[in-house]
């Protein structure tokens, strides 16, 4: 189904005109990499945060506040470039198992950030090993799943390498 | 033994041929590329951005020099490994690519705006930790903003020069039996 609806993407006049443009998919995925640097650093930092690795003259919520407007405004302009390539290359994506997965983990890394950090904000520890091992755990395991979710990123063009029979072609 | 012989003598060697080879090699040494990539350039970005007063000028710069430079250079060591492996994939392409080349004089201009400003500006930065950043400060910031942001564009130019045929069909007929 998802491939179908891929496929007429693909022959729309947009995807048309994405693909035409031959400097366009270089850029926007310039400008996805150099987001992935803002997304990535901004959740790196608060996870460093709550594991005493940096700002720790800091409580976490000043940390949060400082870096989550980064967070969320670069997973926008990710979405925007993002929707844009894919709608250059929709049967690629469609067909791509990397793709797939890669969207469902965004999603629940979103959740789980917000989630997680509505949580750690009232704590207003300053110093370096206020958190519990559980709270660490969770900053390493986040840290873990947006360095999966770059990878998934990468392997969208390695796919049938990647995942062989898995692949959705 | 000139410079064109040893590119020739890296794409010939055996770690080379390996890579070359190896299906899973590639997608991961890629992916560990961009993932230190994009630690190097947010935790410079991060400095660079308090040597221009945002969001101000409150906290110490010492802090997040402190706090970020190891985490920088940690990453910069992982990028050079892996760009080093994937230079030796194809290294005759690479040598002979524009944008490779610019992308490896940007890397040179970042280290000279780094050296100039760590053995300037970042000397005396006990007297401006907190306060008004002096201009030759800010001017190292607004450049090495300039400059990494250039390294990420160029990097991407990279895979779609090296040999990339632009009029490829976008709906080619793959054959997806891979291996078989």
């Amino acid at each position: 189904m998802f491939l179908d609806f891929a496929r007429a993407l693909g022959d729309s006049s947009l995807s048309i005109w994405i693909q035409s443009h031959l400097w366009l998919t270089p850029l926007l995925q310039s400008i996805h990499i150099v987001m992935i640097g803002v997304v990535f650093t901004a959740i790196l930092m608060i996870s460093l945060r709550v594991l005493g690795q940096v700002n720790t003259d800091e409580t976490f919520a000043t940390v949060w506040a400082r870096f989550s407007p980064w967070l969320w405004g670069g997973v926008v302009v990710m979405a925007m470039t993002g929707i844009i390539l894919s709608i250059g290359e929709p049967v690629r994506e469609a067909s791509s198992t990397s793709f797939w997965l890669k969207m469902g983990l965004i999603v629940i890394g979103l959740i789980s950030a917000k989630t997680f950090a509505s949580t750690l904000r009232p704590f207003a520890y300053v110093g370096a090993a206020p958190f519990s091992g559980g709270a660490k755990a969770v900053a390493l395991g986040t840290i873990a799943l947006w360095l999966f979710i770059i990878f998934l990123g990468r392997a969208i063009a390695y796919d049938v390498e990647v995942w062989g029979h898995l692949h959705l072609g | 033994m000139d410079t064109p012989s040893i590119i020739n003598a890296i794409h010939d060697s055996g770690l080379s041929e390996w890579l070359r080879s190896s299906l899973k090699a590639m997608p991961i040494i890629e992916a560990i590329h961009v993932m230190s990539a994009a630690v190097v350039f947010g935790t410079i970005l991060i400095v660079d951005l308090r040597l221009l007063g945002w969001p101000n000028t409150q906290r110490a710069f010492s802090r997040f020099h402190h706090d970020l430079l190891r985490w920088t250079w940690l990453a910069f060591g992982v990028s050079v490994v892996t760009g080093v492996l994937l230079f030796f994939v194809n290294s005759v392409t690479y040598y002979h690519n524009t944008a490779f080349r610019l992308k490896m004089l940007a890397l040179i201009l970042a280290g000279v705006n780094m050296w100039i400003f760590e053995n300037g500006a970042a000397r005396k930065a006990l007297q401006w930790d907190q306060g008004p950043t002096p201009s030759a400060a800010r001017l190292a910031g607004a450049l090495s903003l300039t400059i990494w942001i250039s390294v990420l564009f160029i990097a991407r130019w990279i895979g779609f020069t090296k040999g990339y045929d632009f009029s490829i069909p976008q709906d080619v007929d793959l054959n997806l039996n891979f291996g078989q």
